[in-house]
């Protein structure tokens, strides 16, 4: 560790005493950062700093230690003091510590008081090879970590585990699915010849299998909370299973992690984004839409964004950051303005909780076509920018504005009143649909300006309620009252994001400028002439008056917030350089090309994704801090930026999604690499080598093989750089993985929970391996590739959902036997097979399942009609060899297990054979319910009993 | 075991009362209670769950005064003005503006600018020897009302269903917390061991608005989660065997089954597989006992009568009975959400004047008569029984869009509401808070989501402080640790 370049593993002082003879030093993290944990930070931590001491930060406890110098410091006089007013920890939080704990701290004091951040945020460094007795049994330099830490503990390797439960391991464990009886025979033979080299061929051409894909994205999609619907109340559908595909076929194409990472947080951000980028960022568009009437857009939005942020530290680095958002972290050193900080990088993107889901990429049928797709949005949004840009230019040279005082103010709900200033304000009710009508003097000018301002002067009070000018009128009434509309070549505003163009202010049919759903600061449009308007006359009562209608019918908040102007000024010019502008030739074709290119992105036929989409540097949004969380009372404005505790000497700035993407898979990053390799392991082993896969902190629990963790972390990161294949590959030949999960009595003992690796791994399926091993051995297993979500059998009732008119509809033909990640997946109302089998509702990043055994699922895989159908169809199977009916019982077995049957099995089985044949004979009717012959119907019973072994739920 | 192959003639029956692998956990909560006395009290969150029976019944903090549950959740939130809460001054100024001052800075769902006072809809009268206010739309109540607790004074900080469901069922706005009754489940355990310890039922024709979260099991172990049972076909899921698959034949695979597993368990050494067999033995218990606590067909003519039960029917007064029949047979926590009483005036199905009568109609005789059935079954002290919605209703009349509407209606009012408890060591004929004269607001001794929260657990004999699970770093609680300071409500304990 002493090699490591961070600067905030800072030694205190150069008084270093030398470790005793007999003792080895103290080490921080392990022997000193425990008892602070314990006895300490609940007062002088991140929540609550007591007299401005927190046992989290290093430059706070030097204020109560002296390095090398434990009488002269604080810290030891509290700790030992007679006087119980000043002894710490007082009596009614726990009382003074232990002997043995004073000890630790004096002697960490006297050895220099070493700090260091928590272990996990700390770089990976590659460990010695262990000493080990058994040498000969380790394949590689992960065995013998494994082997070192078992040896440790007194334990001894278990044998090699027999070729059928290592075959049925590693199918399961690679691609989710049994093997088949021709794989089995196969690799029988392979093996009797050379068993290692059998063992590489079959892993080979796992991870070669497109299956290899379907299984390893189920993981991902729990991480990314993926979702067939919206969430929340209405929990409307929402099309996103074509990222769904993307993650299939990544994993599939082995895509480094370090590119699956950047690709997901920021692929819209690349210079060059390639045909699948965009759609990638579709990860973090799983967040929940409220669509539910009345709920605050700018709530959910936020929500969205916390989500975004909790769920990044969840998945990449394991660390629970959702807490820094009320307060600073109780136990690892994030102050709470790390949080918003952070928050700030993803607090930029277009989306803000439409019922449309806005903002969405195409996703072309035809994949060939999807680089165009990608051209023409990021092309019409580069043209659209560069038109609108011309016009804000113009704006700051011009400084002829003349502020128009309103004459007259009618509208057609509410008050209208304008101050000395020309700032008119509205009040009363104003509902959606509100139109103000204003008469105002008829000026000569080329350009009229509408300013939009909050109500609230105070920036901490800003977003408002949104105020859009759906629609602008523009007329002039001369004297006799003649009325004439005057025509508007152009609108330019002050940016441009969000869902409407300004330019639709024009027309009637679409919501235009303005702040929507929220008004988030002040605003303008400049709305230029078709031509100049010359005032004619002299005198002003000659000139006659302008009318302006301003309509609006934006409503935000699902429809229910009306979206008004409630203060607003008009000012007029007559700079004729925005005549010249608007008319240019240039601009004209630039328009044309615009158009042009909209239409031929509106010809190509696909659907529709929501993705991430940055918002313009015009258009970004202010991050100000939450005061204890709260979105409504806000602080100080925040920059963006990683927590402190990671900027690193040399550490290029991150002020963005890209930027971060990149730290997080950079050399620097303490956590990536551990937090991804230890999650695979936990899939292949039952739990990861930091139980708490979700939390490295200080509050997580410690790993088990720390040293073994670092080493598989640069194992991935470096020498394999990120590939997953390459390291699934070596684990699963690994003498670890290989080992049988027969349990002796006395390991049980020694490590019930197989903590050691002394013996195989022994795990109950996931529930997406349920389904599919029973659709596998039934033989109906579809094997099409991707596509929209399907419906196999589901109990009625189910979807009881609120407003919505959806209806599970089930599906027919192979559709009905498709894997289980293809099932539609309903957040309101999972499958539920799949929620029995611990599948989350995906409503939240879950980044572990943690597998129950429960009543419920026998009854499902019992009962379930959508199961028993495929223990019929095992049946046909058993019954179509032929043979006698022990042939059968074990042929079987054979499709689900590989193994002969015991014959104390077959026995088991052929009572229950007999007695239903018995029972089937006997009642015809009752037997046509389950097949046609009494001798099928009986070996229906007896499939629908194989596929709930205790065996056959296991791998 | 003891497994006699050939004989499937065999009285299937018999298995019922083979508890081989489960212990007799029907002794009572506060017989454990008394019986942890002995030594130190243990918290819940000490005591290892074990896997093998995580619904084993777990002693509580302090002796309880309740041991069971029904919580009658109406989603929509129905109109505590017209229903309890009378206010002769809104009545008084029915019809004009509202004043300006209680408008500023409040946001509604619906209600846009200056909307128009309203005063009660129906007529109120005092009723019982308590003397309790009522209106004329609950009569069969009214009966029961010296059993009532009220407390007129909550309030929430959701005004959006969705949100305000999670929140008074789970103690977090946002999903991911578990609910009240998975709380309950994994803090004493079930006295049943052949039906879910909480049970959730529906009517109304939808589910609540927030969706299953409202009884999910958040960040507990999924085994604590509601089990959603229903009134019409299987009240469990897949609790009825295949077409073609009698009891008999159920009985003898499941025999297969745990002879085949005990040939594994002996020969892998793995105890998961003994937890297996023990589950599926406690499936085929609830094959049987759950189809006969779902049964009301077995229940008298002048039972049906009282609660206007129609068998067959997805009603509330069938979920009524029902949760009568699932407290009667030791499940810990019932919970019943019956759809349909978002009163906006939008429609006339959503009118105070048209569709929320019938709703009150439907709602009133079969909650009456669950309350005197338990108290005529002696149940009622030890059953709590919980009304109220997720929020309460405006003193203004709602003006959606701004625009005058059709039909009479009141918008989400986060900030005053009214619920109701009977039975389980609650103050019967009583009533606690007060709104302020428009009850618009709550006044008097205003009770929060986490004070009530608090209560229920301290009800159920726990320390709110210390009922808790280890998530992401801190020991959370149903009384959200994010908004401290809750408090029990002693007035209301008797």
């Amino acid at each position: 560790m002493h090699k490591s370049v961070i600067w905030t593993l800072a030694v205190w002082g150069t008084a270093v005493a030398a470790a005793s003879a007999e003792q080895p030093p103290i080490r921080f993290n392990r022997d000193v950062r425990p008892i602070f944990a314990k006895h300490c930070t609940a007062c002088h931590g991140g929540v609550k700093a007591a007299s401005d001491l927190s046992f989290v930060y290093r430059d706070s406890v030097l204020g109560v230690v002296e390095p090398g110098e434990p009488d002269d410091s604080e810290l030891m006089r509290r700790l030992t003091t007679e006087d119980a007013e000043e002894r710490m920890p007082p009596d009614d939080h726990g009382g003074p510590l232990k002997k043995a704990e004073i000890a630790v701290i004096r002697r960490w004091i006297a050895e220099g008081a070493r700090w260091s951040e928590p272990w996990s945020f700390v770089l990976p460094v590659e460990p010695p090879s262990p000493k080990v007795t058994q040498a000969d049994w380790a394949r590689s330099k992960m065995d013998a970590l494994v082997l070192a830490a078992m040896e440790g503990h007194g334990l001894a390797p278990s044998p090699a585990a027999p070729p059928h439960e290592w075959l049925r391991r590693v199918c399961f464990d690679l691609i989710g699915l049994p093997p088949s009886l021709e794989l089995w025979e196969r690799f029988q033979r392979a093996y009797d010849a050379d068993p290692q080299g059998a063992k590489e061929h079959v892993v080979d051409e796992l991870l070669e299998s497109p299956r290899y894909g379907e299984h390893w994205a189920a993981m991902w999609l729990d991480a990314a909370r993926y979702a067939d619907t919206y969430g929340f109340e209405k929990d409307p559908e929402r099309t996103i299973w074509p990222w769904r595909d993307w993650v299939i076929r990544a994993f599939n194409a082995d895509m480094p992690f370090d590119q699956f990472t950047i690709k997901q947080l920021a692929g819209d951000l690349l210079d060059q984004p390639g045909p699948d980028d965009l759609l990638a960022t579709a990860f973090h568009r799983n967040t929940q839409n409220n669509t539910e009437g009345g709920t605050d857009d700018e709530e959910f939005r936020l929500h969205a964004v916390l989500d975004r942020v909790n769920t990044t530290w969840t998945v990449w680095q394991g660390t629970t950051f959702g807490c820094v958002q009320c307060h600073s972290h109780p136990y690892d050193p994030f102050p709470q303005e790390d949080y918003y900080r952070f928050l700030a990088l993803f607090n930029q993107t277009e989306d803000c909780d439409q019922n449309d889901d806005f903002p969405k990429t195409k996703v072309a049928k035809d994949p060939a076509r999807q680089a165009e797709v990608v051209r023409l949005e990021q092309q019409t949004r580069r043209r659209r920018e560069q038109l609108n840009a011309d016009g804000v230019r113009l704006a700051s040279e011009v400084t002829s504005w003349q502020r128009l005082k309103p004459l007259e103010l009618k509208p057609s709900h509410g008050t209208l009143e304008a101050d000395a200033d020309g700032w008119i304000r509205a009040s009363g009710t104003l509902p959606v649909g509100v139109v103000y009508t204003l008469k105002l003097p008829a000026v000569s000018c080329s350009a009229l300006r509408v300013s939009i301002r909050p109500e609230q002067d105070d920036p901490t009070t800003w977003p408002e309620r949104g105020a859009v000018l759906s629609q602008f009128e523009w007329f002039h009434v001369s004297p006799d009252g003649k009325r004439q509309a005057l025509a508007i070549k152009e609108v330019f505003a002050d940016s441009l994001g969000g869902r409407y163009d300004p330019q639709d202010s024009l027309k009637g049919s679409a919501d235009g400028f303005g702040g929507y759903p929220v008004l988030e600061r002040p605003r303008w449009a400049v709305f230029v002439l078709e031509t100049p308007w010359h005032a004619a006359g002299e005198q002003a009562a000659d000139a006659g008056h302008f009318e302006l209608v301003l309509r609006q019918k934006a409503a935000s908040n699902s429809g229910t917030q009306a979206c008004t102007l409630r203060r607003f000024a008009l000012d007029s010019t007559d700079d004729d350089r925005w005549t010249t502008l608007a008319h240019d030739s240039r601009r004209q074709q630039s328009w044309q090309e615009y158009r042009r290119d909209l239409q031929a992105w509106n010809a190509i036929d696909g659907v529709l994704v929501p993705v991430m989409r940055e918002r313009r540097t015009t258009a970004r949004r202010a991050t100000r801090i939450f005061l204890r969380g709260n979105f409504k009372r806000k602080g100080d404005e925040v920059e963006p930026g990683i927590p402190v505790v990671f900027m690193r000497e040399g550490q290029p700035p991150v002020r963005n999604r890209l930027e971060l993407a990149r730290w997080l898979v950079s050399d620097a990053n303490p956590l990536t690499a551990r937090v991804f390799v230890n999650r695979i392991w936990g899939r292949l082993f039952g739990r990861g080598i930091v139980e708490s896969e979700e939390d490295f902190g200080s509050a997580g629990l410690a790993p088990s093989h720390p040293e073994l963790l670092d080493h598989l972390a640069l194992r991935f990161s470096r020498h394999h750089r990120w590939s997953l294949k390459k390291l699934l590959r070596e684990w699963v030949l690994s003498a670890t993985y290989g080992q049988t999960s027969r349990i002796t009595p006395e390991k049980l003992q020694a490590d019930p929970n197989n903590r050691w690796l002394a013996r195989g791994p022994r795990l109950r399926l996931t529930a997406e391996m349920v389904r599919d091993q029973a659709l596998a051995a039934s033989g109906l297993l579809s094997d099409k590739l991707g596509g929209p979500p399907v419906f196999p059998p589901q109990p009625a009732g189910i979807w009881k959902t609120v407003y919505s008119g959806a209806k599970w509809t089930t599906s027919t033909g192979p559709d009905r036997y498709r894997r289980a990640i293809y099932t539609y997946w309903r957040r309101t109302a999972g499958y539920p097979m799949m929620l029995t089998f611990d599948t989350p509702t995906r409503d939240a990043c879950k980044v572990r399942r943690i597998p129950t055994n429960t009543p419920l699922q026998a009854l499902v895989t019992l009962n379930d009609p959508a199961f028993f159908e495929l223990a019929a169809a095992l049946a046909k199977r058993m019954e179509q060899g032929g043979g006698s009916v022990d042939e059968k019982i074990a042929r079987g077995y054979r499709i689900l297990l590989l193994a002969e049957p015991a014959a104390d099995a077959v026995e088991t089985l052929k009572g229950v054979y007999a007695d239903a044949l018995k029972i089937y004979q006997a009642d015809a009717e009752l037997c046509q319910q389950v097949a046609k012959s009494p001798e099928l119907a009986a070996l229906v019973l007896v499939a629908n009993t194989l596929l709930n072994m205790d065996r056959v739920m296991a791998r | 075991m003891d497994v006699d192959r050939s004989s499937v003639e065999r009285e299937w029956l018999l298995h019922q009362t083979r508890r081989l692998f489960l212990k007799d956990s029907l002794l009572g909560l506060g017989g454990l209670w008394l019986a942890t006395q002995g030594g130190r009290s243990a918290s819940a969150a000490d005591i290892a769950r074990d896997p093998a029976h995580p619904w084993s019944v777990q002693p509580p903090h302090f002796k309880p005064k309740a041991t069971r549950v029904i919580y009658v959740h109406l989603a929509g939130s129905p109109s505590q003005l017209e229903l309890f809460d009378y206010k002769p001054v809104l009545e008084k100024y029915s019809g004009k503006d509202c004043p300006a001052q209680l408008l500023k800075g409040k946001q509604f769902a619906f209600i846009q600018g200056i909307p128009k006072l309203l005063g009660p809809v129906f007529p109120f009268h005092k009723a019982g020897q308590s003397g309790q206010w009522i209106s004329d739309r609950l009569p069969h109540l009214e009966k029961v009302i010296d059993e009532l607790c009220f407390i007129k004074s909550m309030w929430t900080d959701q005004f959006n269903h969705g949100p305000a469901q999670l929140l008074i069922q789970t103690g977090n706005q946002n999903v991911g917390s578990p609910a009240m009754g998975a709380w309950a489940l994994y803090g004493l355990g079930t006295e049943n061991d052949s039906l879910p310890g909480f049970i959730v039922l529906t009517s109304g024709g939808k589910n609540p608005d927030a969706g299953k979260s409202v009884w999910g099991s958040g960040f507990l172990p999924s085994v604590y989660q509601g089990i959603q049972c229903r009134s019409q076909g299987d009240p469990v899921l897949f609790l009825s065997n295949p077409k073609g698959v009698t009891s008999q034949l159920r009985r003898r695979t499941l025999d297969a089954l745990a002879e085949l597993n005990q040939q594994t368990a002996a020969e892998l050494g793995d105890p998961e597989t003994r937890t297996r067999i023990a589950q599926y033995e406690m499936a085929f218990r609830m094959q049987v006992k759950a189809s006969e606590a779902f049964d009301i067909t077995r229940e008298s003519k002048r039972v049906h009568q009282a609660y206007g039960t129609e068998p067959g029917k997805e009603s509330f007064a069938n979920n009524c009975l029902l949760a009568r029949r699932l407290v009667e047979r030791g499940v810990r926590f019932v919970q019943l959400y019956d759809w349909g009483w978002d009163s906006h005036g939008a429609s006339a199905s959503e009118a105070l004047n048209a569709g929320f009568k019938n709703k009150c109609a439907k709602m009133d005789r079969p909650m009456a008569a669950l309350v005197k059935d338990l108290k005529d079954r002696g149940l009622l002290d030890e059953t709590l029984i919980i009304w109220g919605g997720e929020f309460g209703r405006t003193s203004m009349q709602e003006n959606r869009r701004g625009m005058k509407m059709k039909f009479i209606g009141r918008d989400h009012n986060p900030f005053a509401f009214t619920i109701w408890m009977a039975g389980g060591g609650v103050k019967a004929g009583y009533t606690h808070g007060e709104t302020d004269e428009l009850g618009f607001q709550s006044l008097v001794d205003p009770v929060s989501i986490p004070d009530f929260h608090a209560t229920v657990l301290a009800l159920l004999g726990f320390d709110h402080l210390r009922l808790t699970y280890p998530v992401q770093g801190v020991n959370q609680r149903l009384t959200n640790v994010t908004k401290p300071g809750s408090q029990v409500v002693k007035a209301v304990m008797a």
